[in-house]
């Protein structure tokens, strides 16, 4: 497996070699490791995926690579137009609001996010970055078993919260239920019947004594009571907040101003999951993607306002994925086709803002595709270790060379 | 918290005795019990019909049915020829984008030309896109419904029941891969007729069927470039689980199945993309194709315990015990992986009807939806179903991945059980609700009366006494002054919100 050892020995304090059991093994026996800003217990991680496949050339963009420019004659973001970062890479100008953060110190950018034999399929890819297992089929993702183990109050139904329809694999755990919402008015049930319906439901909903044994029971009537204690809490629990912060009328302004919401009601909240899309652009690329690009940024910029304002800002570190980045050339269609290493970017929470990592080479592609110069596990292993504080190696299901972002 | 469930039952399986035919007591519960696992529910007219039958009478009249029969009924609304007829011109420039978008309903128009600056902008991708809401999406609605409305009014509720396994088993994916909802309905079809039909027989034509081999991509796999995709999900999901097999037996596999692709639309196997060398697989050498590796495939041990895992997680309970398993592999060798005589032991066994198997499933959502509408006499299937079940997790021909669904636990989530009770609650609210329902009509008019009633129709009376005592209170308004005293006035609103509140409790999630 490739490694990225121009990672090693950059980390301060910590002596780390790839592929060294002995120090996540240390790392276990010690569990709450040394803290960033704001004590652990206050921490909020925020996983925003960017559903569909970003094209990370696009959005921070190789300007420096002639390459980049041969590949994709009439989708390429102009040298002039690039919000530069370095002679090598710039911002897409659609990420205006969040190049502003970047220059305050406050993003990290990871290149060439991957891991070996990458996989094509949305399906698949998205299984493989939400439980972080490129090489097996399992039944529980990387934050349900970050939840799993956690020690957090095991009453609390806000531990973690995934801002979606349905419940993301990434937060799919053993002994925990993370609420899925899409917003607060839609979680919760309909009927307009009464308050005598309430009781008797609550009632009725923790029957144990039925005249059967189901190995189910249990789980349903445990998730049954979450689902509707939930989602009766959650609206007056939030209720207080107040926020000035002018995010995009767009689903992920939506989403991220529900996210600061629950963060600045300290639910006790550690992982709040959102996403945004779809980045699947294989034709028209430059229309959608700048749309998008542009809602990506100002939400963030937004959320991050909002967040600051409330004294939240630096406990909140939020992580960019997507199942994988794009074909290098463009196609027929003025678009991409699927591909493979992409960015990630870690925001806020006091990140040690700049560029981590190589840019993956664009004169020596994997069949038209970008490789990855950093497995993503790494990136994990760095969020899970150094700011949520527990040992890694059983979360991202091996041991993965840290990244410094922090100062 | 409670931890997740393997789904094995609790206490010990009687393995000497578990597939021996069941020879107990018999009862509307146990008929239930059948008719939920051998089809998904039934009316309360069929559970009365099967608990006046004996056990082995009732799996007769449930394995017995004609396969041909069920498959004159074809779906409406699938046929996409305009379509591919529109987007060939399209993509041969024939039409323009915007020719082709002003032959569009107005609606569709106004969507394709929203993302556009001018009517003159109109990209090849907007054209394309807006041709698919015209007439993709419309088809695999149609579709669906189709399916459904099968699954609530077939006289062959376990035909329906081994298709929709089927589907589950041998995934693929309609407008995945340029599949067209015609052939995810073709690939359907040829579940339904092997429904219980010969295991062996239907794997070899699975691999030849449209539909998988886009899904997998074998249309595509030629000699000098052999794809592995379904060469290794035949081994690893479909056949036989990882630890059977070896890489060198998914590349030599995949050899035998390059050149299985398509010739207008329909199976060919083109001898001018196949590789007709020797091959070495599973220990075997020789010229082999596809159907010498699938009958290789199914002399292996290792496949009989697969199909029998399977087998036992979705009708009986998930985990089954090694020991049933063998039991069930060695029935199924017996037999010649004939499903039909499998399948009647399975359903007419002790295991089957003891407390292991009682209530040990999660219902899926469409066995939950289909189920309700079967409770109540609702003889059709609404669009908005369709929307509520991808809510619910399960969408018809788009499983979330080659595994299909996982089932169990991964249909239990706060916005799943919330979106079931909230389906559940605008359900019997519904103008679907035919007048002369069984809850509508002929309700007893005591409170208790009526509760009793309620449990046994909804749950089989598998509740509580304080939880019949509660639904009780909530008839005759106790806690309440909104509605006062159950009475002529509320009498309707209160019996279906007992109902709701039936269908919301936990046993009701349970198959």
């Amino acid at each position: 497996m490739k490694r990225n050892h121009f990672l090693l020995g950059a980390i301060s304090g910590v002596t780390v070699a790839a592929s060294n059991d002995s120090f996540f093994a240390k790392a276990l026996a010690q569990p709450a490791l040394p803290g960033m800003p704001g004590s652990a217990g206050e921490r909020v991680l925020v996983l925003l995926n960017l559903v569909g496949g970003n094209d990370g050339l696009n959005m921070i963009v190789p300007h420096g690579t002639p390459e980049y420019y041969r590949y994709r004659p009439t989708i390429a973001v102009p040298p002039s137009d690039v919000l530069t970062v370095n002679e090598k890479i710039g911002f897409n100008p659609a990420l205006r609001s969040l190049k502003a953060l970047y220059d305050r110190g406050e993003v990290a950018i990871v290149q060439g996010s991957g891991y070996p034999s990458p996989d094509h399929s949305h399906f698949r890819s998205q299984q493989i970055w939400q439980t972080a297992a490129p090489e097996s089929y399992e039944s529980t993702g990387w934050i349900g078993r970050y939840l799993d183990g956690a020690a957090l109050p095991k009453e609390n139904l806000w531990n973690g919260v995934a801002i979606a329809e349905v419940l993301p694999e990434a937060m799919v755990g053993r002994s925990v239920d993370v609420p899925a919402l899409s917003d607060v008015r839609s979680y919760g049930l309909r009927s307009d019947r009464r308050l005598d319906d309430r009781n008797a439901f609550t009632s009725l909903l923790s029957d144990q004594r039925v005249p059967f044994s189901s190995p189910y029971l249990a789980a349903v009537t445990q998730i049954e009571a979450h689902a509707q204690r939930g989602s009766e809490q959650l609206p007056k629990l939030i209720a207080g907040y107040r926020s000035t912060a002018s995010y995009p009328a767009t689903p992920l302004g939506r989403s991220l101003a529900l996210a600061a919401q629950i963060i600045g009601s300290r639910l006790g909240t550690r992982v709040i999951y959102v996403q945004h899309g779809s980045f699947d652009t294989h034709s028209s690329q430059k229309r959608t993607q700048d749309i998008l690009l542009e809602a990506l940024s100002n939400a963030l910029v937004a959320f991050y306002d909002d967040l600051q304002a409330h004294g939240n800002d630096r406990r909140v570190l939020t992580m960019t994925f997507s199942e994988f980045g794009r074909r290098v050339a463009e196609n027929a269609s003025r678009g991409t086709d699927h591909g493979e290493a992409g960015p990630m970017l870690l925001v806020g929470g006091g990140v040690k803002g700049g560029v981590y990592g190589e840019h993956p080479r664009l004169d020596q592609l994997d069949n038209g595709d970008a490789i990855y110069t950093t497995d993503f596990r790494s990136v994990y292993t760095t969020v899970v270790e150094r700011w949520l504080g527990r040992a890694a190696h059983g979360i991202v299901g091996g041991s993965f060379p840290l990244i410094p972002v922090r100062a | 918290m409670s931890s997740i469930a393997s789904g094995r039952p609790a206490g010990r399986l009687d393995i000497a005795r578990a597939l021996q035919p069941y020879h107990g007591p018999w009862d509307l519960r146990l008929a239930a019990h059948l008719l939920r696992r051998a089809g998904f529910g039934g009316s309360p007219a069929d559970v009365e019909r099967f608990s006046r039958l004996s056990p082995s009478a009732a799996v007769d009249a449930l394995v017995g049915f004609d396969p041909e029969e069920g498959l004159a009924d074809v779906p409406p609304g699938i046929d996409t020829s305009q379509y591919e007829r529109l987007l060939l011109a399209l993509n041969r420039n024939a039409l323009s984008p915007q020719q082709v978008v002003q032959m569009l309903p107005q609606a569709t128009q106004q969507m394709a030309m929203s993302s556009a600056a001018a009517s003159s902008d109109v990209t090849i991708a907007a054209a394309r896109a807006a041709l698919s809401r015209r007439y993709l999406l419309p088809a695999m609605a149609s579709a669906q419904r189709w399916w459904l409305g099968r699954m609530l009014l077939t006289q062959a509720p376990l035909q329906e029941k081994m298709t929709l396994f089927w589907h589950g088993h041998f995934t693929s994916e309609v407008l995945a891969k340029g599949t067209m909802p015609r052939e995810i309905v073709a690939q359907n079809q040829l579940f339904r007729r092997y429904a219980l039909g010969n295991v062996r027989e239907l794997t070899r034509l699975v691999a030849q069927d449209p539909a998988m081999l886009k899904y997998l991509d074998n249309a595509r796999s030629q000699k000098a470039h052999p794809n592995e995709n379904f060469a290794r999900e035949l081994m690893e999901l479909f056949t036989m689980g990882i630890g059977n097999y070896g890489e060198q037996d998914v590349r030599e596999s995949a050899r035998a199945f390059t050149g299985w692709t398509l010739r207008r639309n329909a199976f060919f196997e083109n001898p001018a993309t196949h590789d007709d060398g020797v091959k070495t697989f599973l220990g075997r050498r020789g010229n082999f194709d596809g159907n010498d590796i699938v009958e290789i495939i199914f002399q292996q041990p290792a496949t009989a315990r697969w199909f029998a895992g399977k087998l036992l997680s979705a009708f009986l309970y998930n985990d089954p015990e090694p020991e049933l398993v063998t039991a069930t592999a060695n029935l199924l060798r017996k037999n010649g992986y004939e499903l039909r005589p499998v399948m009647a032991v399975l359903l007419r066994s002790n295991v089957f009807y003891s407390n292991r198997a009682y209530r040990a499933l999660v219902k899926s959502p469409v066995e939950f939806v289909v189920g309700a509408f079967q409770l109540y006499g609702i003889s059709d299937v609404p669009l908005a179903a369709l929307a509520q079940l991808a809510r619910m997790g399960q969408t018809l021909f788009r499983p979330p991945s080659v595994k299909g669904w996982d089932g169990g636990m991964a249909w239990l989530n706060s916005q799943s059980l919330l979106t079931r009770e909230n389906f559940a609650s605008a359900l019997l609210t519904s103008p679907l609700m035919p007048p002369n329902s069984w809850i509508s009509d002929g309700m007893p008019a005591d409170a208790k009366s009526a509760a009793a009633r309620l449990v046994w129709m909804i749950l089989h009376g598998d509740t509580s006494t304080a939880s019949l005592g509660r639904l009780v209170s909530y008839l005759e308004g106790d806690e309440t002054t909104a509605n006062g005293a159950f009475s002529g006035e509320n009498f309707a609103e209160r019996i279906r919100g007992a109902a709701y509140l039936t269908m919301a409790m936990p046993a009701y999630q349970l198959c």
